[in-house]
Order: structure tokens, then C-alpha cells, then sequence
């Protein structure tokens, strides 16, 4: 027997890795097809890219993309729901249709050997949606019930209330992705089926296919499948959004009796093709991406405020927000912001340091291999490419653009894209914060109230 | 073009020890530049004592404090900037380790959970000690005391198990007890349970055997047993819970939801198995009965589920969930539910029910296969809980042999009024 080693092991040789390649077709009908062919994974996955995201959905039909998308799969002309969910579960597989902000997506999960009766349930659900009127109005009182719990849930409810502080009324950013109880309510089947029908079709579609795919010929079946599918008509441009914060502000949400707070710093961000992505992403992992970012470091590790900080930008086609958010324990609701809108501004005037984004590169391009390892995360990464018109070789050129970026690029991205001068601070937490956010002078309080009936 | 053709998969591996008892199982599989280790130390909540309700869990956190040659956070550190991931995980049967890695910096992690295993006390500290209590007493807050219905699975553990059972407390541990926890008790819970000879570890991805084991045998090898490992604590129990135990629950919620316990046979028996297959049946997908008829039939639920934990020592908590669509309706949607289930002995599953719910649980077994940390995960379980790591090849296909009479067998068994607690969660200012 030997002592333990004392030092830490070198690495070894890293074996080449390579985003997988993929091939493109397209069929007659103008679908677009991606088949991404990686031997030996036998549970495939597919996955639809429509338009009709939420971002498209006019203020007063805020919730239609969302119900849309989770109604197709309820009934089709030859099927009802419980056949439909039967058919699926009879091949195995896990099919859902969902709603984001760009766009809508079917998904198929499935062994490979199944995936074209998998896909023809996915193209039935799609091509041939009914919209059945009982269905809609059980799934509309569903969404209705979720926001009632979303309303209950602390960090949900931060999160409502943070959008609504930054962006304009007339934003979609402004409202949670689903809707909110007043849009949802007036909401009726025409309208559903209408947002669908106006957006789901070939011409803006591309269906992606990753897995074992030995024997299956991709064109071939989007052919069989997809080729006869009409309708919808081109998008345009995604609607603007715009920011509605003028100064820093606190808003407190009461939560009588609350033994955490859960606190949102941000603002609005910026959208997924700004220039300075990567330098941006970068950047925001050192602040709270990692388990060892600095919020992270100071607020749990240092302070034992929380369970965990984090910060983040939501990339979307237009600016998403960036937030910092974080749970402490009511106690120290005062500290932990300042200690939040600190580390914002030390990164804004500071920048990285080089150990830091060594660091950052490192786990960000290091992790590629993992984070591709199935079939389901590579059809999303592609998904994220078609969404974004990122070129076809751009995971294949990502790892040496991220280790291309300076010091300088990150700091640069801090200093543009955070703001930590005009800032919103969200607290749901208990109504007696409201002396000690007052005095702690981080900006004007208001007050939020909800009472039951509103929802 | 269904269930049981022959795509089940087979992972292959070696089992072996060390001198010091640690368990090494290897699989290796070099599809992709990966490789997983997930370390398996056979202590959970069950083991701890009276007073020390979470200290299994307390004691995990600190396990990423700090060792004999790295620093507080380092152990994120090193693993992050290789690229990889981890984390570490308590529950009540036992707590694991694990991470991810581009498979050329399989020996750092090897190295990592080695020096933590043989020198955690070099570097445990106050400071650390109660930084880690204020972030667990935090994580107790947002996951259970500030969360809507936070409070369910200590309250079910604590009516299904009797007080003095070691699944009565909850793996998160009460404040008290956290606040009383001291150097002296972390120190001696590591003395007692972290030692080789208590743990498994499976490394599955894309390594050469004979240099991973090498690599194993330098950084553990010299590690000393601990030869006086105590002997599990008895769970043993009656089958059946005798009365049905009703509570109302106001809490800051705003829709009323049932949580409803059983107590079951544990893991590892055909009856669990058995009771696996019927919550397919009942409440998995759309196309399951429960959701058929509660959901989207009466529409008296607004989501509906069941589910058995795979727990061990002496029987399980089997948990279903429900809830109502209007305040006025929870009556009724308990009865639904009561009824639905009751249903599935009158009328077991049919072929076409039992076909979907085997399709249904073979493509969840192959998805989760595809990644090198579950299958790693899996051979840790198996060898850890059974002594067995072939189960990780076998535990499908006992499931799928399952036949629709077990399922009714299990049902008629086990989900009864008299082995339930009902928990109603109602809206506070409604109750």
C-alpha cells in the first residue's frame, strides 16, 4: 500500500471530439429536414420547429401559442385524445408539442425502431389538429389553475413580477409565457385554432431527426409524412419589445409570514444574435452561471445566505431578460441585495480577471461532449440553430470562438450589457421588509398586494 | 412493433474489490469521449439517531468543503473547469457522489473522491461546519418550508412510518436538530460510515480497465477499513398500516390537493415490482386510467399521479397525488380517486393497458441508458442495496414479466383504506 498521492492528477490525451454532422433535404412541400446520424443511439429523437412562437402573440391573445401548441396533440380527425395518448403509448414513445417564445416545437421521443409510426402520430397531430371544444376548455381551466399556482409559488411569483417591472405592458416579455389570468380567460377556441393555423406550416418549418439512423431514410419519410402538409404563411418580422424600467425601483410582494424572500435583480437584456454573444455568456457565467461564480461564492458559500444565487441572460430573438435571483432567509433580504447589485456593479466596472475566464472557457468548452451525449440534447442544440439562423457550422466552430475571447471582449460585455445604475430589485417576501428595504435606499418601494379575487 | 423485442440493454461490467473493501465495478464503453464514477456510500437518513435527523444529508454538503489536498469550493472547481459535472445526493437509504468528465480527466475525479474519503477531517473546521447549516437550513426553507405543499413528504413519512421507524423523519432533518449538530457529530458520523468497505464505486464510459483500475488502487487503496460498520437499523414492520390516518393541512396554497400514503413492501420484492406496474397503469401518461377518468373524463382533477419510492429497509412509501380543479370539488376527487384505484382489482389491466405500460417503461429504461452517469448510478444501487449490480440487466425484465393478476394481486394488497394517509392541503383562509 502507498500513501495517497498529494498531487493532483494531469490530464490525459483528450480524444478529438467533434459536434456530430447532419445532412440536409427538403421535401416537396417546403418542410426543411435535418437528419443527424449517431451509431449506436437507439433512442431517437425528433423534433418540429414551427413558428408561431409566443413573442408573435398579439397582447390580447397572450396565452394562445401556449394552448395551441398543447391542444394539437387532443384530437385529430381520425383520433380523440385518449386514442391518440393510447396510439402513443402503444409505440412507447413521448410525443408533446409546446409553446416557447421563438417558436413551437413537436418533439418525439422514441427507439429508433418505432420513430416513423412515432413521427406519423407527430404529423397527425399537426397536419390534422381538430381543436375539439371540450378539450380546449378543459386545457384553458388548467392554465388558469397554473397561474393560480404560479401566483403562490415565491420564486415563480418573483419572476411575474420582474418582467412586469421591466418591459412595457404592450411587451409579450411583460407577461408569464403562458398568459396571464386575464388574457387566458377571454381567450376562445377560434382564437387558438386560428393562432395555429396562421403560422404552422411547411414553407417555416424544419423537422430534425437525430439518432441511430442505419436503414431510415430521413427525406423519405418527412416525404411520406410531411409532403402533403399545407398551410400557414410566412412570418414576418418578430414584434419589437421595449423597456419600461426609467429608474431603479423596488417592488415588494407581500408574503405574510414568509421565512425566505425570493429577490430578482435585472433589466433587460439582449437578444440572441448581439454581436458580443459569447463574450456575453462568458461573462454572466463568472457573475452566477457556475457553482463558483461570484454571487454563488458570496451569497452561499461565504455568507451561507441561500441555497444557491445564480444569474443569467434569457436569449430570445429580442432582448430577454437578464436577472440575478436568489432565496435567502427573510433576515437578510437587505444584505443579500446589496450584496447582489455589488457584485453587478464590480463586474460592470471591473470586468473579469483572466483566472476567471480561464475558468469559464474551460467548463464551457470543455462540457461539450457531455452536454451532446444523447440524441434529445443534440436535436435541441440544432433546434437552436434553426430557431437563431446560426450557420450550419456553428457548433462545430463554437469551442475556438470561446477560447478565442479576451479579457478585454468579456469586461467589454459586462460594462455594455450590465446596468446596474438603473436596475430592478423584486422581493416577494414578508410585508415587514418594507422598513428595512425603505431605509436601505436602494430605490423607491412600491408595494404589491395580491389579493385572492384577482386571480 | 411493441414491448419486449429484444432492444433491453446490457451493460456490461467486472466487480471486484480492493483490499480494503471497496467495491470497483467497471463498464466500460468508449461511444462517447466520456466517463461517469458515481461513488455509492451505504448510509442515508435510516442510519441516523435520534437528535440527528439530517445529518446525512449536513454531512454530504460538507463532503465538497474541503479534503486533506483540496480547498473549499476546489472540488467544484477542478471538476467544472474539466469540463465536467457533479454533485452529490442524500437519501433515506443512502448518499452519492458523482461526476462527468471528458473521459481524459478520469483520474482527477478518482483522485478527488479518494482524497475526501481518506482525509475529510483534515480539513473539516467550525467554519465551514456552520456556513453549510445556514445553506442547509436555507435549502429546508425553499424546498419545503416556503413552497406550496413543501410540507407533503414529512408529513407522510411521519403517518405511514411509526415514530422510531428510520423512515419517520424526513432526509432534510428538522431545525433543531441542525442547529445541534456539531463538529464532533460530523466527525464520528464519518468515522463510522465513510469508509471503503461502505461504499461502491462504478466508473462506466470510455477508459482502459487495467489503467482505471490502477488509478483506483493508488489514490483508495491504502484508505483503512473500518471493521465495525454497524449493521443497518431494523425496519421491519407490519405489511399493512391497520387504520386509515386522515389530516387536513391549511397551508398558503391556492387549489386543494390530496396526498395520499401507502405503505409498501420495499424494493427488491415482486410485490414492489408488481405495485411499479399498476402505477403505470393507473396514472403514467394520458393514456393511464387515472388520468383518463379524473382528468380528463370528470374533470375533477386538475393532475393526478402515483409512484413508489425504491426504498429497502423494511418496506416503502408508495405516494399518490391529486389536485382538485375546484375547492368544493376535493370530496368528490377523493372518492374518484379511491374509486379509480379500486377499479384496477375488479378489473385488472388489460392487454392492450399492460402493452403500453411495459412500452412506456422499456423506452424510459433505454433513454436513461444512453447517458454513462445513470448506468454508473445504477451498478452503484444495485451493488450497494442487493449486493447484486446485475440487477441494472435484470430489474427491466422483471418488470416487463410482471402479468396483469400481480398488478391486481398488488393493488387489492397494498392501496386499502386500512395501509393509507390522506393528506388534504386546503387553502388557509379556507379552512
Amino acid at each position: 500500500m502507498t500513501a495517497p498521492a498529494s498531487t493532483r492528477p494531469a490530464p490525459g490525451v483528450p480524444r478529438p471530439y467533434h459536434f456530430p454532422t447532419f445532412t440536409r433535404t427538403q421535401v416537396d412541400s417546403g418542410l426543411r429536414v435535418i437528419a443527424c446520424h449517431l451509431p449506436g443511439r437507439r433512442v431517437g429523437s425528433a423534433r418540429l420547429v414551427m413558428e408561431g412562437g409566443i413573442s408573435r402573440e398579439p397582447a390580447e391573445l397572450a396565452g394562445a401559442a401556449t394552448l395551441a401548441a398543447r391542444t394539437v396533440t387532443e384530437g385529430t380527425e381520425s383520433m380523440d385524445a385518449a386514442a391518440f395518448a393510447e396510439a402513443t403509448e402503444q409505440l412507447g414513445a413521448d410525443i408533446s408539442v409546446d409553446a416557447g417564445w421563438d417558436s413551437i416545437q413537436g418533439s418525439v421521443v422514441v427507439p429508433v425502431s418505432r420513430l416513423e409510426p412515432a413521427l406519423a402520430l407527430l404529423s397527425d397531430a399537426v397536419l390534422h389538429p381538430t381543436f375539439p371544444p371540450n378539450e380546449v376548455a378543459r386545457l384553458k381551466s388548467e392554465r388558469l389553475n397554473d397561474i393560480k399556482q404560479e401566483y403562490a409559488d415565491p420564486n415563480q411569483r418573483a419572476h411575474m413580477a420582474f418582467v412586469n417591472t421591466i418591459y412595457t405592458p404592450e411587451s409579450p416579455f411583460s407577461r408569464p409565457s403562458g398568459g396571464s389570468a386575464a388574457t387566458v380567460s377571454r381567450l376562445d377556441r377560434d382564437a387558438i385554432e386560428a393562432h395555429f393555423r396562421r403560422y404552422a406550416g411547411p414553407q417555416d418549418a424544419t423537422l430534425i431527426v437525430a439518432g441511430d439512423l442505419e436503414g431510415f431514410d430521413a427525406a423519405a419519410v418527412a416525404d411520406r409524412l410531411f409532403g402533403a402538409w399545407k398551410g400557414g404563411a410566412p412570418a414576418p418580422a418578430t414584434p419589437p419589445v421595449a423597456e419600461a424600467l426609467t429608474a431603479t425601483s423596488v417592488n415588494l410582494v407581500h408574503r405574510p409570514g414568509a421565512v425566505q424572500s425570493s429577490i430578482i435583480v435585472g433589466h433587460v437584456g439582449v437578444p440572441r444574435l448581439v454581436p458580443d454573444f459569447l463574450p456575453t455568456t462568458l461573462m454572466v457565467s463568472i457573475l452566477g452561471g457556475l457553482f463558483t461564480s461570484r454571487l454563488n461564492l458570496k451569497l452561499r458559500e461565504e455568507k451561507g445566505y441561500t441555497y444557491g444565487a445564480r444569474a443569467w441572460f434569457d436569449f430570445r430573438r429580442n432582448a430577454g431578460p437578464f436577472g440575478a435571483a436568489t432565496a435567502v432567509a427573510t433576515g437578510v433580504t437587505v444584505e443579500a441585495i446589496d450584496d447582489t447589485l455589488t457584485e453587478i456593479r464590480r463586474l460592470h466596472a471591473e470586468g473579469v480577471t483572466p483566472e476567471e475566464l480561464a475558468f469559464a472557457k474551460d467548463y464551457l468548452v470543455g462540457i461539450f461532449p457531455l452536454a451532446f451525449e444523447t440524441p434529445e440534447a443534440i436535436s435541441q442544440a440544432i433546434s437552436r440553430m434553426v430557431v437563431y439562423g446560426l450557420p450550419d457550422d456553428y457548433y462545430q466552430t463554437y469551442r475556438a470562438a470561446m477560447q478565442a475571447v479576451t479579457v478585454e471582449e468579456a469586461s467589454q460585455a459586462a460594462t455594455e450589457h450590465l446596468r446596474p445604475e438603473r436596475i430592478a430589485i423584486v422581493a416577494v417576501g414578508d410585508p415587514d421588509l418594507e422598513g428595512p428595504l425603505e431605509e436601505a435606499g436602494f430605490g423607491p418601494l412600491t408595494v404589491t398586494q395580491d389579493s385572492p379575487d384577482v386571480l | 412493433m411493441t414491448a419486449g423485442n429484444g432492444q433491453a440493454p446490457t451493460v456490461n461490467f467486472t466487480d471486484e474489490r480492493l483490499g480494503n473493501g471497496l467495491r470497483l465495478i467497471m463498464s466500460p464503453d468508449p461511444l462517447a469521449p466520456v466517463a461517469a464514477v458515481n461513488l455509492w456510500y451505504n448510509v442515508g437518513s435510516r442510519h441516523e439517531v435520534p437528535g440527528q435527523t439530517g445529518l446525512a444529508h449536513l454531512f454530504e454538503h460538507m463532503m465538497f468543503q474541503g479534503s486533506r489536498n483540496v480547498g473549499k469550493a476546489e472540488h467544484f472547481r477542478l471538476v467544472s473547469g474539466a469540463g465536467g459535472t457533479l454533485n452529490g445526493t442524500t437519501w433515506v437509504d443512502r448518499t452519492n457522489y458523482f461526476e462527468t468528465v471528458p473521459s481524459h480527466h478520469l483520474e482527477l475525479i478518482l483522485w478527488l473522491e479518494a482524497d475526501r474519503m481518506g482525509g475529510l477531517l483534515d480539513a473539516l473546521g467550525q467554519e465551514t461546519l456552520d456556513n453549510q447549516r445556514d445553506v442547509v437550513k436555507n435549502e429546508k426553507r425553499q424546498s419545503y418550508d416556503n413552497r406550496p405543499y413543501g410540507s407533503s413528504s414529512e408529513k407522510l413519512q411521519a403517518a405511514v412510518f411509526p415514530k422510531g421507524h428510520p423512515y419517520h423523519h424526513s432526509t432534510i432533518g428538522s431545525m433543531e436538530d441542525l442547529d445541534a449538530a456539531s463538529l464532533e457529530d460530523v466527525r464520528a458520523f464519518f468515522r463510522t460510515y465513510y469508509a471503503p468497505n461502505n461504499a461502491v464505486l462504478s466508473i462506466v464510459g470510455d477508459f482502459e480497465p487495467d489503467v482505471a483500475r490502477g488509478w483506483v488502487e493508488k489514490h483508495f487503496g491504502s484508505i483503512p477499513a473500518n471493521p465495525n460498520i454497524p449493521a443497518p437499523p431494523d425496519g421491519s414492520l407490519p405489511p399493512l398500516m391497520g387504520a386509515e390516518v386522515r389530516q387536513t393541512v391549511p397551508d398558503r396554497v391556492p387549489m386543494s390537493r390530496l396526498y395520499i400514503g401507502y405503505r409498501s413492501p420495499p424494493l427488491g420484492t415482486p410485490e414492489f415490482d408488481a405495485l411499479s406496474m399498476a402505477t403505470v397503469v393507473l396514472a403514467q401518461g394520458k393514456g393511464s386510467r387515472l388520468y383518463g377518468d379524473l382528468v380528463r373524463g370528470k374533470e375533477l382533477a386538475q393532475d393526478v399521479g402515483i409512484g413508489a419510492y425504491e426504498w429497502v429497509g423494511g418496506a416503502a412509501l408508495a405516494m399518490g397525488w391529486a389536485t382538485a380543479r375546484t375547492e368544493e370539488g376535493l370530496e368528490a376527487l377523493e372518492e374518484a380517486y379511491h374509486e379509480g384505484i379500486a377499479d384496477l382489482v375488479k378489473n385488472p389491466p388489460t392487454d392492450d393497458e399492460m402493452t403500453r405500460a411495459r412500452a412506456t417503461i422499456e423506452r424510459e429504461e433505454l433513454e436513461a441508458f444512453q447517458r454513462v452517469s445513470e448506468r454508473a448510478d445504477r451498478l452503484s444501487m444495485y451493488a450497494t442495496l442487493f449486493d447484486d449490480p446485475g440487477l441494472t440487466n435484470h430489474r427491466l425484465p422483471s418488470l416487463l414479466a410482471v402479468t396483469s393478476e400481480q398488478v391486481r394481486e398488488a393493488t387489492e394488497a397494498i392501496l386499502v383504506p386500512e395501509n393509507r394517509v390522506v393528506l388534504s392541503y386546503v387553502p388557509e383562509d379556507a379552512a
